[in-house]
Protein backbone atom coordinates (compact mmCIF):
# COMPACT_ATOMS: atom_id res chain seq x y z
CA UNK A 1 0.00 0.00 0.00
CA UNK A 2 1.25 3.37 -0.54
CA UNK A 3 1.69 6.00 2.22
CA UNK A 4 -0.98 8.49 2.44
CA UNK A 5 1.89 11.08 2.93
CA UNK A 6 2.85 10.50 -0.62
CA UNK A 7 -0.64 10.79 -1.75
CA UNK A 8 0.48 14.63 -3.06
CA UNK A 9 3.21 14.18 -4.65
CA UNK A 10 1.65 11.10 -6.81
CA UNK A 11 -1.13 13.16 -7.26
CA UNK A 12 0.77 16.12 -8.87
CA UNK A 13 2.85 13.98 -10.80
CA UNK A 14 -0.83 12.65 -11.75
CA UNK A 15 -1.34 16.19 -13.36
CA UNK A 16 1.68 15.93 -15.57
CA UNK A 17 1.49 11.87 -16.68
CA UNK A 18 -1.97 12.43 -17.52
CA UNK A 19 -0.96 14.64 -20.32
CA UNK A 20 2.55 12.67 -20.94
CA UNK A 21 2.88 10.60 -23.32
CA UNK A 22 4.94 7.36 -23.21
CA UNK A 23 8.47 7.23 -24.77
CA UNK A 24 8.29 5.52 -27.95
CA UNK A 25 6.28 2.47 -28.81
CA UNK A 26 4.08 2.43 -25.74
CA UNK A 27 6.98 1.00 -23.58
CA UNK A 28 6.20 2.30 -20.97
CA UNK A 29 2.33 3.11 -21.56
CA UNK A 30 0.06 2.88 -19.05
CA UNK A 31 -3.06 -0.15 -19.01
CA UNK A 32 -5.96 1.37 -19.99
CA UNK A 33 -6.96 -0.01 -16.69
CA UNK A 34 -5.75 2.35 -14.94
CA UNK A 35 -6.31 4.95 -16.88
CA UNK A 36 -9.31 6.35 -14.93
CA UNK A 37 -6.91 6.73 -11.93
CA UNK A 38 -4.84 8.94 -14.03
CA UNK A 39 -7.95 10.96 -15.41
CA UNK A 40 -9.61 11.43 -11.73
CA UNK A 41 -6.70 12.79 -10.25
CA UNK A 42 -5.73 15.15 -13.29
CA UNK A 43 -8.14 17.11 -12.27
CA UNK A 44 -7.36 19.41 -9.57
CA UNK A 45 -10.49 19.82 -7.69
CA UNK A 46 -10.12 16.03 -6.98
CA UNK A 47 -6.92 16.61 -6.03
CA UNK A 48 -7.65 19.10 -2.78
CA UNK A 49 -10.71 16.32 -2.13
CA UNK A 50 -8.37 13.41 -1.71
CA UNK A 51 -6.04 15.92 0.50
CA UNK A 52 -9.14 16.92 2.65
CA UNK A 53 -9.39 13.36 3.08
CA UNK A 54 -5.80 12.29 4.24
CA UNK A 55 -7.00 13.42 7.14
CA UNK A 56 -9.50 10.41 7.68
CA UNK A 57 -12.86 9.46 6.97
CA UNK A 58 -15.26 12.75 6.83
CA UNK A 59 -18.86 13.44 5.75
CA UNK A 60 -20.06 15.25 2.60
CA UNK A 61 -20.26 18.54 4.53
CA UNK A 62 -17.45 18.43 6.49
CA UNK A 63 -15.11 18.22 2.92
CA UNK A 64 -17.63 20.90 1.83
CA UNK A 65 -15.86 22.74 4.87
CA UNK A 66 -13.14 22.84 3.99
CA UNK A 67 -13.13 23.90 0.81
CA UNK A 68 -14.23 26.08 -1.62
CA UNK A 69 -16.28 24.44 -3.46
CA UNK A 70 -20.13 23.69 -3.03
CA UNK A 71 -22.16 20.47 -2.13
CA UNK A 72 -23.26 19.89 -5.66
CA UNK A 73 -19.63 20.28 -6.76
CA UNK A 74 -17.87 18.38 -4.12
CA UNK A 75 -20.52 15.09 -4.49
CA UNK A 76 -20.20 14.73 -8.32
CA UNK A 77 -15.83 14.56 -7.71
CA UNK A 78 -16.80 12.34 -4.97
CA UNK A 79 -19.03 9.89 -7.45
CA UNK A 80 -16.02 10.43 -9.79
CA UNK A 81 -13.57 9.54 -7.18
CA UNK A 82 -16.04 6.36 -6.13
CA UNK A 83 -16.00 4.91 -9.79
CA UNK A 84 -12.27 4.59 -9.88
CA UNK A 85 -12.23 3.34 -6.45
CA UNK A 86 -9.90 6.17 -4.56
CA UNK A 87 -12.35 6.57 -2.12
CA UNK A 88 -15.15 4.38 -0.76
CA UNK A 89 -18.03 5.44 1.07
CA UNK A 90 -20.12 4.11 3.96
CA UNK A 91 -23.18 5.03 5.54
CA UNK A 92 -23.67 5.93 8.88
CA UNK A 93 -27.01 6.97 9.90
CA UNK A 94 -27.92 9.66 7.42
CA UNK A 95 -24.37 10.64 6.93
CA UNK A 96 -22.12 9.25 3.75
CA UNK A 97 -19.06 9.28 5.13
CA UNK A 98 -16.11 9.12 2.58
CA UNK A 99 -12.53 7.58 3.16
CA UNK A 100 -9.28 7.69 0.93
CA UNK A 101 -8.75 4.15 -0.77
CA UNK A 102 -4.71 5.15 -1.21
CA UNK A 103 -3.90 1.61 -2.32
CA UNK A 104 -5.77 2.30 -6.00
CA UNK A 105 -2.53 4.90 -6.51
CA UNK A 106 -0.88 1.52 -7.32
CA UNK A 107 -0.73 1.69 -10.54
CA UNK A 108 0.33 5.30 -10.93
CA UNK A 109 3.22 4.56 -8.67
CA UNK A 110 3.88 1.56 -10.94
CA UNK A 111 4.01 3.75 -13.84
CA UNK A 112 6.24 6.02 -12.54
CA UNK A 113 8.78 3.44 -11.81
CA UNK A 114 9.02 2.58 -15.28
CA UNK A 115 9.27 6.18 -16.21
CA UNK A 116 11.52 6.76 -14.46
CA UNK A 117 13.59 3.65 -15.34
CA UNK A 118 13.12 4.15 -18.68
CA UNK A 119 14.95 7.75 -18.02
CA UNK A 120 17.59 6.03 -16.02
CA UNK A 121 18.73 3.80 -18.86
CA UNK A 122 18.27 6.31 -21.75
CA UNK A 123 21.02 8.70 -19.71
CA UNK A 124 22.74 6.04 -18.86
CA UNK A 125 23.58 4.88 -22.17
CA UNK A 126 24.25 8.43 -22.83
CA UNK A 127 26.99 8.13 -19.98
CA UNK A 128 28.49 5.23 -21.18
CA UNK A 129 29.06 6.89 -25.00
CA UNK A 130 30.41 9.92 -23.06
CA UNK A 131 33.06 8.09 -21.10
CA UNK A 132 33.86 6.43 -24.25
CA UNK A 133 34.07 9.29 -26.23
CA UNK A 134 36.16 10.91 -23.78
CA UNK A 135 38.99 7.59 -23.39
CA UNK A 136 39.24 7.69 -27.09
CA UNK A 137 40.07 11.57 -26.92
CA UNK A 138 42.39 10.82 -24.61
CA UNK A 139 43.87 7.88 -26.13
CA UNK A 140 44.02 9.59 -29.98
CA UNK A 141 46.19 12.52 -27.85
CA UNK A 142 48.70 10.06 -26.47
CA UNK B 1 36.24 9.56 -12.91
CA UNK B 2 35.48 6.20 -11.49
CA UNK B 3 32.59 6.97 -10.17
CA UNK B 4 29.55 4.92 -11.53
CA UNK B 5 26.17 7.24 -11.77
CA UNK B 6 24.04 4.87 -13.46
CA UNK B 7 20.39 4.96 -12.13
CA UNK B 8 21.07 8.37 -10.62
CA UNK B 9 18.13 10.45 -12.71
CA UNK B 10 15.71 12.66 -10.73
CA UNK B 11 12.33 13.17 -11.97
CA UNK B 12 10.54 15.33 -10.60
CA UNK B 13 7.43 17.27 -11.36
CA UNK B 14 7.22 21.02 -10.48
CA UNK B 15 3.61 21.47 -11.49
CA UNK B 16 0.95 20.02 -13.43
CA UNK B 17 1.89 19.95 -16.60
CA UNK B 18 5.88 19.86 -16.17
CA UNK B 19 8.51 17.29 -15.72
CA UNK B 20 12.29 17.77 -15.14
CA UNK B 21 14.50 15.27 -15.53
CA UNK B 22 18.12 15.99 -13.73
CA UNK B 23 21.45 14.17 -14.61
CA UNK B 24 25.27 14.86 -13.73
CA UNK B 25 27.66 14.01 -16.26
CA UNK B 26 31.72 13.37 -15.52
CA UNK B 27 32.41 15.50 -19.14
CA UNK B 28 32.91 18.71 -20.08
CA UNK B 29 30.23 21.06 -21.37
CA UNK B 30 31.02 20.86 -24.81
CA UNK B 31 31.16 17.55 -25.11
CA UNK B 32 27.48 16.50 -23.16
CA UNK B 33 26.24 19.53 -25.78
CA UNK B 34 27.49 17.46 -28.92
CA UNK B 35 26.40 13.95 -27.90
CA UNK B 36 22.97 16.08 -27.11
CA UNK B 37 22.53 17.44 -30.39
CA UNK B 38 24.58 15.42 -33.01
CA UNK B 39 22.79 12.86 -34.86
CA UNK B 40 25.39 10.79 -35.25
CA UNK B 41 25.65 10.83 -31.36
CA UNK B 42 22.20 10.62 -30.46
CA UNK B 43 21.64 7.55 -32.99
CA UNK B 44 23.72 5.51 -30.31
CA UNK B 45 22.40 6.04 -26.97
CA UNK B 46 19.00 7.36 -27.93
CA UNK B 47 17.02 4.26 -29.07
CA UNK B 48 16.34 1.36 -26.12
CA UNK B 49 17.28 -1.72 -27.01
CA UNK B 50 16.22 -4.31 -28.84
CA UNK B 51 14.47 -1.06 -30.47
CA UNK B 52 16.55 0.53 -32.98
CA UNK B 53 16.88 4.50 -34.33
CA UNK B 54 16.19 4.04 -37.64
CA UNK B 55 16.62 7.72 -38.49
CA UNK B 56 17.69 10.70 -36.71
CA UNK B 57 17.84 14.32 -38.04
CA UNK B 58 19.14 17.35 -36.47
CA UNK B 59 19.27 20.88 -38.16
CA UNK B 60 20.56 22.48 -35.13
CA UNK B 61 19.16 25.87 -35.61
CA UNK B 62 16.39 28.31 -34.41
CA UNK B 63 13.70 27.15 -37.14
CA UNK B 64 15.71 24.22 -37.85
CA UNK B 65 13.83 20.70 -37.23
CA UNK B 66 15.06 17.69 -35.49
CA UNK B 67 13.16 13.85 -35.86
CA UNK B 68 13.89 10.77 -34.57
CA UNK B 69 11.99 7.77 -35.82
CA UNK B 70 12.37 4.27 -33.77
CA UNK B 71 11.47 0.76 -34.82
CA UNK B 72 10.11 -1.55 -32.18
CA UNK B 73 10.78 -5.43 -32.21
CA UNK B 74 7.87 -5.85 -33.97
CA UNK B 75 8.72 -3.56 -36.59
CA UNK B 76 6.69 -0.80 -35.44
CA UNK B 77 7.56 2.22 -36.29
CA UNK B 78 7.14 5.55 -34.14
CA UNK B 79 8.76 9.08 -34.27
CA UNK B 80 9.51 12.36 -32.16
CA UNK B 81 9.90 15.54 -33.80
CA UNK B 82 10.08 19.05 -33.29
CA UNK B 83 11.30 22.32 -34.34
CA UNK B 84 14.20 24.38 -32.32
CA UNK B 85 13.50 27.70 -30.67
CA UNK B 86 16.73 28.44 -29.21
CA UNK B 87 20.00 27.35 -30.15
CA UNK B 88 22.78 28.83 -27.91
CA UNK B 89 25.88 26.09 -27.83
CA UNK B 90 27.03 24.71 -25.27
CA UNK B 91 24.80 25.65 -22.78
CA UNK B 92 20.80 25.27 -24.34
CA UNK B 93 18.39 24.30 -26.37
CA UNK B 94 14.46 24.66 -26.66
CA UNK B 95 12.65 22.87 -28.91
CA UNK B 96 8.73 22.11 -29.15
CA UNK B 97 8.44 18.29 -28.92
CA UNK B 98 5.55 16.06 -30.55
CA UNK B 99 5.43 12.65 -30.45
CA UNK B 100 3.56 10.99 -33.70
CA UNK B 101 0.10 9.76 -32.79
CA UNK B 102 -0.14 12.23 -29.54
CA UNK B 103 -1.04 15.63 -30.96
CA UNK B 104 -2.63 16.61 -27.71
CA UNK B 105 0.92 15.74 -25.88
CA UNK B 106 2.90 19.03 -27.31
CA UNK B 107 5.70 19.95 -25.00
CA UNK B 108 8.12 22.29 -25.07
CA UNK B 109 11.11 20.77 -24.06
CA UNK B 110 14.55 23.00 -22.39
CA UNK B 111 17.86 21.05 -22.20
CA UNK B 112 20.21 23.13 -20.08
CA UNK B 113 23.72 22.38 -19.23
CA UNK B 114 26.40 23.68 -16.85
CA UNK B 115 29.24 22.83 -15.98
CA UNK B 116 31.01 22.82 -12.59
CA UNK B 117 34.32 21.35 -11.82
CA UNK B 118 34.56 18.99 -14.59
CA UNK B 119 30.94 17.66 -13.97
CA UNK B 120 27.99 18.23 -16.40
CA UNK B 121 24.59 19.08 -14.91
CA UNK B 122 21.88 18.05 -17.25
CA UNK B 123 18.15 19.52 -16.85
CA UNK B 124 15.64 18.62 -19.35
CA UNK B 125 12.45 20.47 -18.64
CA UNK B 126 8.94 19.15 -20.54
CA UNK B 127 6.76 21.93 -20.07
CA UNK B 128 3.09 20.32 -21.97
CA UNK B 129 0.39 22.52 -23.55
CA UNK B 130 -2.43 23.10 -21.19
CA UNK B 131 -5.40 22.03 -21.51
CA UNK B 132 -7.10 25.40 -22.64
CA UNK B 133 -4.82 24.84 -25.51
CA UNK B 134 -2.91 27.99 -24.43
CA UNK B 135 -0.43 28.71 -28.07
CA UNK B 136 2.86 28.20 -25.92
CA UNK B 137 4.76 29.50 -29.15
CA UNK B 138 3.46 33.09 -28.11
CA UNK B 139 4.08 32.30 -24.66
CA UNK B 140 7.51 31.29 -24.86
CA UNK B 141 8.83 33.16 -27.61
CA UNK B 142 12.05 33.50 -27.29
CA UNK B 143 12.25 34.21 -23.70
CA UNK B 144 13.20 32.22 -20.45
CA UNK B 145 11.50 34.18 -17.88
CA UNK B 146 8.34 31.87 -17.47
CA UNK B 147 10.38 29.17 -16.83
CA UNK B 148 13.20 30.83 -14.60
CA UNK B 149 10.00 32.16 -12.37
CA UNK B 150 8.89 28.43 -12.15
CA UNK B 151 8.62 27.64 -8.28
CA UNK B 152 10.84 25.65 -6.41
CA UNK B 153 10.84 21.88 -7.34
CA UNK B 154 9.23 19.82 -4.94
CA UNK B 155 10.44 16.57 -3.61
CA UNK B 156 12.40 14.27 -5.64
CA UNK B 157 10.25 11.19 -6.21
CA UNK B 158 13.34 9.43 -6.30
CA UNK B 159 14.15 10.67 -2.78
CA UNK B 160 11.27 9.01 -1.60
CA UNK B 161 11.99 5.93 0.74
CA UNK B 162 9.67 3.04 1.40
CA UNK B 163 7.57 4.75 -0.99
CA UNK B 164 5.40 1.15 -1.64
CA UNK B 165 5.02 -1.56 1.05
CA UNK B 166 2.99 -4.57 0.51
Amino acid sequence: MIGADLLPILAAAGGALHMLISEYGGRVARASTTSDVFNAIAEADRREILDVLMTGEKAVGAIVGHLSMSQPQVSKHLRVLSEVGLVRCRAEGRLRLYRLEPARLRPLHDWLAKYEQMWNARLDRMDDLLQELQQQGERSDN
Amino acid sequence: MTINRHGSARIEFPSELEIVITREFDAPIALVFDVLTKPEHVSKWGATPPDQMKECSIDLRVGGTYQSVFVTEDGTECSFRGTYLEVEPPIRTVETWLFEGWPDAEAVETMQLDETDGVTTLTIRLAFRDKAGRDHMTRFDGKQDDFDAMDEILRSLLDQKGMVSE
